[in-house]
C-alpha cells in the first residue's frame, strides 16, 4: 500500500475495474473522482457514486457522461410499476446495467431486543462504513416491544437518517410469524410508520398473541396479519411494507404449504426469504469462536416442526438455507411453479463476534423495553455469533434510486443477488436473444418458441480485500436451470424434478472483470435459471445426487465452520417463457 | 406391549421427564426401550411411548398422565398416546430415549463401539449416503438419542471439527434428567 498520492486526483481511466485495483485507490477515491466516467466504474462503485449524486453530495455536471441516461431510467421505472405477481411483467427496454446495485440488510437487532445490545446508531455507522446502502432496524417483537420498544426506537431511527444521509435506515421488525419461524416486516418511512407497526404487532405478533404452536387457527392468523399489512398501503397508512421469511429451515417451522399461502395471499408483500441466515460466525472453532453451528443452526425437530422434512433441513450448507442450498429443493420448487419468490442474505446481528462492548448495565428491558446503551468492557467477546451489517452477508438490490420506494421496489421485482465476504464486486445478468438487450434478474424473458436464448454474465471480481483482509477468488459459476411446470397439487412439495446446474464457468481469479455466456439453445419450453458461485473451497455432491448438482455446498461442520473460507453467491432468478 | 403415554408435553425435554417418571412410576425393570413422539391431537406436542415386557397398571401412572395399551385408552388424551405407541410399533417413527446400553453412551466412540455397547442397530451421517466407517469416532456428548428407521434405531450423526462426528441432536444447553439417567 505504497500508492502515496492523495486523492481525489486525476489519472488515465484505464485502471478501471478491469485491472486489478491498483493499491491504495479504494473504492471511494474512483467514485468521486470525476475524471472517471461512470462507465468505467465497477456497479458497486457507480452505485456509491448515483448514492452521493443522489444525496447531493456530488456536483451534478457530471451526470451526462454516465450510462443512466434520462430516458434508459424512465423506462426502468415504467418496469418497475409493472404487475409484480410473478410471470406476466412486460418488459420494456431497460439499459445494461441500468440500476444502482444497493448493498443491504434486512435483519438487524438493536437494544429494543431482548437478546440485543448495540443502539441503531451503532449499527447504522458499521453498516454505512462497510458499504451498505439500506438496512432495516428488525427488532423481535414482543410484549414489551409491542408496548414501549417499538416506538422507542423511531426516534433512534429518525436520528440515524439525519446523521448517516448515505445508508438508508428502514423501520420493521421481527415478527414471530403464528404458527411459524420469524420474519422481517418493515415499511416505507412515513407519518404513521410506528402506528401500523404497533398495531400490526399487537394484533398478529405470535409470541404477543400466543399464537407460535403450528395450529390451523395460527397459520390462519399469520395469513390475517399479511392482509391487514396489504390493507395499510391500500389506505395509505404506510406507502409501502415487505415481509420475508427468516431462517426459514432452522426449525422445520416454516412448511411449505405456509411459504405457499403467505405468498399467493399477498404476492405483493410476501416477497421471500433468508436464503443465508445470520450468526456467521457461529461455527467458528473453539476457544476462538462459538463452535456451535453455522448460522446457529443447532436445533432439531420440536412439536411444532413439520415432520416432512429431513434432518437435513435443521443444518446449514455453505453457510445457506437448505432450501435454497438444495438444488432441485424447495426454492426451486416453487420457482418451478413461476412463483416469485426472492432469497436475500443478512446479518441477524444481536452482538458482534470479537466486540469488546457489553450489554449496558443496570438495564430493566422489561419495565424500559430497551437495555442501557452498551458499554466498552475491553474484553473481546469470542462466543458472539455474528457480523456488523455489510461486513460479511449482503443483498446486493437494483434500484432504480437512492430511495427507500425504489430498494423496495428492487426487492419487490427481485433484481437481488446476494453475497457472503465479498465474494464478487459487482455482477450483471442477463437473459437473452441475441438481437436483444434482454432481461435481468427477477424479470421475465419472453422470447418465440424455439428462440436461440443465452445468458450473459459480467462479474466484477473482489479486486479489494474483504473485511477479514483477504481478496476472495472466484473459482466457478454454477448455472442452475429447471422447467417451469405451474402450480403443484401438492402444497407441501419441496422438490421439483427437473432443476440441476447445467453448466459451469471456471473462472479462477480474483481481480479485474469477467465475461461470459451460457447459451441455453433452443427454448421450447417455459424455463427459469438461476446463478451461483463459490471460492471452491468446499463443495459436494447435492443432496439430490451428484446428477443434479456435482460440486454444491457442503454441509457445514458443526463446531468447525471459519465462514470466511466458504464463500458463495446466489442470484434470484429469471424466467424466459416461448409463446405458445 | 407397548404403552402410549401422552401428559400433552410442548417440549421433548418435558416428554423426555415424563418418561423417566412413568418408568419409575410403573416399577420397570432397566433397559426397556421408550421414546418421544411428536402428536398433533389438538395443540402440537409431544407423547412417550414404552415397550414393556408385561401387561402394566394404569393407575400406577401419575395423575393426569393419559395412557394407551392395546385398544384401552385412559385420561383425556389417550388418542395421542395411542398414536404415541403405534409409532413406536411401526418403527417408522419416534425419537428413542431409554435404550439398552444407552448409559454406556458417554465420551468419544468409535462406530464399532457404539453399535457394541447398545441396542443401536446403525448410525448413519447427514447428508452422506454411506454409512460411516467402524473406526470413525463419535463426540456423544453425553447425549444419544437414536430415531427408528425402517425398523432399526438409527442414529444420526453429523461432521464436526477434528474430522469426528457427533449426533446431529445437540444436547439442550440446560440438560433435562440428567439427575434421572
Amino acid at each position: 500500500m505504497s500508492h502515496g498520492h492523495p486523492h481525489p486526483h486525476p489519472h488515465p481511466h484505464d485502471h478501471s475495474h478491469d485491472d486489478g485495483a491498483a493499491p491504495g485507490q479504494g473504492e471511494m477515491a474512483a467514485v468521486v473522482d470525476m475524471s472517471v466516467a461512470d462507465k468505467d466504474l465497477s456497479p458497486a462503485e457507480l452505485s456509491r457514486r448515483q448514492m452521493f449524486r443522489r444525496a447531493g453530495l456530488l456536483g451534478a455536471g457530471v451526470t451526462a457522461a454516465g450510462v443512466l441516461g434520462a430516458s434508459g431510467r424512465a423506462a426502468a421505472d415504467t418496469a418497475d410499476t409493472a404487475d409484480t405477481a410473478g410471470l406476466t411483467r412486460s418488459t420494456p427496454g431497460e439499459p445494461r446495467d441500468g440500476y444502482l446495485w444497493l448493498a443491504g440488510d434486512h435483519h438487524i437487532h438493536t437494544q429494543h431486543s431482548s437478546d440485543g445490545m448495540y443502539r441503531v446508531i451503532d449499527h447504522v455507522q458499521h453498516a454505512n462504513a462497510y458499504g451498505l446502502g439500506w438496512m432495516v432496524i428488525t427488532d423481535h417483537g414482543s410484549v414489551a416491544h409491542a408496548k414501549i420498544g417499538v416506538e422507542k426506537v423511531n426516534p433512534d431511527i429518525l436520528a440515524a437518517r439525519e446523521a448517516v444521509k448515505d445508508t438508508l435506515v428502514f423501520q420493521g421488525l421481527e415478527w414471530n410469524i403464528p404458527a411459524a419461524e420469524h420474519g422481517t416486516v418493515f415499511v416505507a418511512p412515513g407519518r404513521n410508520e410506528v402506528a401500523t407497526l404497533k398495531e400490526f404487532e399487537n394484533s398478529f405478533d405470535g409470541s404477543v398473541k400466543n399464537a407460535t404452536a403450528s395450529t390451523p387457527q395460527n397459520e390462519a392468523l399469520a395469513i390475517a396479519g399479511l392482509n391487514f399489512l396489504a390493507d395499510a398501503v391500500k389506505k395509505r397508512r404506510v406507502p409501502d411494507v415487505l415481509f420475508l421469511a427468516n431462517h426459514p429451515a432452522r426449525k422445520g417451522l416454516d412448511t411449505p404449504h405456509e411459504i405457499r399461502a403467505w405468498r399467493d395471499a399477498q404476492p405483493g408483500i410476501a416477497i421471500g426469504m433468508e436464503g443465508a441466515p445470520g450468526h456467521q460466525a457461529a461455527g467458528i472453532p473453539k476457544p476462538n469462536g462459538p463452535g456451535s453451528g453455522r448460522g446457529l443452526y443447532d436445533n432439531s425437530p420440536s412439536a411444532d416442526s413439520w415432520s416432512g422434512y429431513p434432518p437435513e433441513s435443521y443444518k446449514t450448507f455453505g453457510g445457506f438455507d437448505w432450501m435454497t442450498a438444495t438444488v432441485g429443493g424447495l426454492w426451486d420448487s416453487l420457482l418451478a411453479e413461476g412463483k416469485a419468490w426472492w432469497i436475500t442474505a443478512n446479518s441477524d446481528s444481536h452482538t458482534v463476534y470479537g466486540d469488546a462492548s457489553d450489554r449496558g448495565p443496570g438495564s430493566d428491558f422489561d419495565a424500559n423495553g430497551r437495555y442501557n446503551d452498551p458499554i466498552y468492557k475491553g474484553v473481546p467477546n469470542l462466543a458472539n455469533s455474528d457480523f456488523w451489517p455489510g461486513y460479511y452477508s449482503r443483498t446486493h438490490v437494483g434500484a432504480a434510486g437512492f430511495s427507500y420506494g425504489a430498494v423496495m421496489e428492487g426487492l419487490r421485482q427481485g433484481r437481488v443477488w446476494v453475497d457472503h465476504g465479498g465474494l464478487i464486486s459487482g455482477l450483471v445478468v442477463r437473459a437473452r436473444t441475441s438481437d436483444k438487450r434482454g432481461v435481468t434478474l427477477g424479470d421475465t424473458l419472453h422470447v418465440r418458441q424455439g428462440a436461440q436464448v443465452e445468458v450473459a454474465v459480467e462479474i466484477t471480481l473482489a479486486n479489494r480485500p474483504n473485511w477479514a483482509q483477504f481478496v476472495p477468488t472466484l473459482a466457478r459459476v454454477d448455472l442452475i436451470q429447471g422447467d417451469v411446470t405451474g402450480p403443484v397439487s401438492d402444497k407441501d412439495a419441496f422438490t421439483t424434478p427437473s432443476t440441476k446446474v447445467t453448466q459451469s464457468f471456471e473462472v479462477g481469479k480474483n481481480t479485474g472483470t469477467v465475461t461470459f455466456t451460457f447459451k441455453l439453445g433452443a427454448v421450447d419450453r417455459p424455463v427459469y435459471v438461476r446463478l451461483r458461485g463459490t471460492d471452491g473451497n468446499r463443495s459436494a455432491p447435492g443432496l439430490l445426487g451428484a446428477a443434479v448438482d456435482p460440486h454444491g455446498p457442503q454441509i457445514d461442520v458443526f463446531g468447525d465452520a471459519d465462514p470466511w473460507k466458504d464463500l458463495w453467491f446466489y442470484t434470484n432468478p429469471i424466467w424466459i417463457l416461448p409463446r405458445r | 406391549m407397548i404403552i402410549g403415554i401422552d401428559a400433552g408435553s410442548r417440549t421433548v425435554a418435558e416428554a423426555e421427564h415424563l418418561l423417566h417418571m412413568v418408568a419409575e412410576a410403573l416399577g420397570t425393570p432397566p433397559g426397556l426401550i421408550g421414546c418421544t413422539h411428536f402428536v398433533r391431537t389438538g395443540v402440537p406436542h409431544v407423547a412417550c411411548s414404552l415397550a414393556v415386557p408385561e401387561p402394566v397398571d394404569p393407575s400406577l401412572l401419575p395423575t393426569g398422565v393419559s395412557a394407551a395399551v392395546g385398544e384401552s385408552r385412559t385420561g383425556p388424551d389417550g388418542e395421542g398416546a395411542a398414536r404415541a405407541a403405534a409409532e413406536h410399533a411401526s418403527g417408522e417413527g419416534g425419537r428413542v430415549v431409554l435404550f439398552p446400553g444407552r448409559a454406556e453412551l458417554v465420551g468419544s466412540l468409535t462406530v464399532a463401539e457404539l453399535l457394541a455397547r447398545s441396542a443401536l442397530d446403525q448410525v448413519l451421517v447427514l447428508a452422506q449416503p454411506e454409512p460411516p466407517s467402524a473406526a470413525a469416532v463419535v463426540v456423544t456428548n453425553d447425549h444419544v438419542r437414536p430415531v427408528w428407521r425402517e425398523g432399526l434405531m438409527t442414529l444420526l450423526t453429523m461432521p464436526m471439527a477434528g474430522g469426528r462426528l457427533t449426533p446431529a441432536e445437540v444436547p439442550n444447553p440446560t440438560p433435562c434428567c440428567a439427575d434421572h439417567a
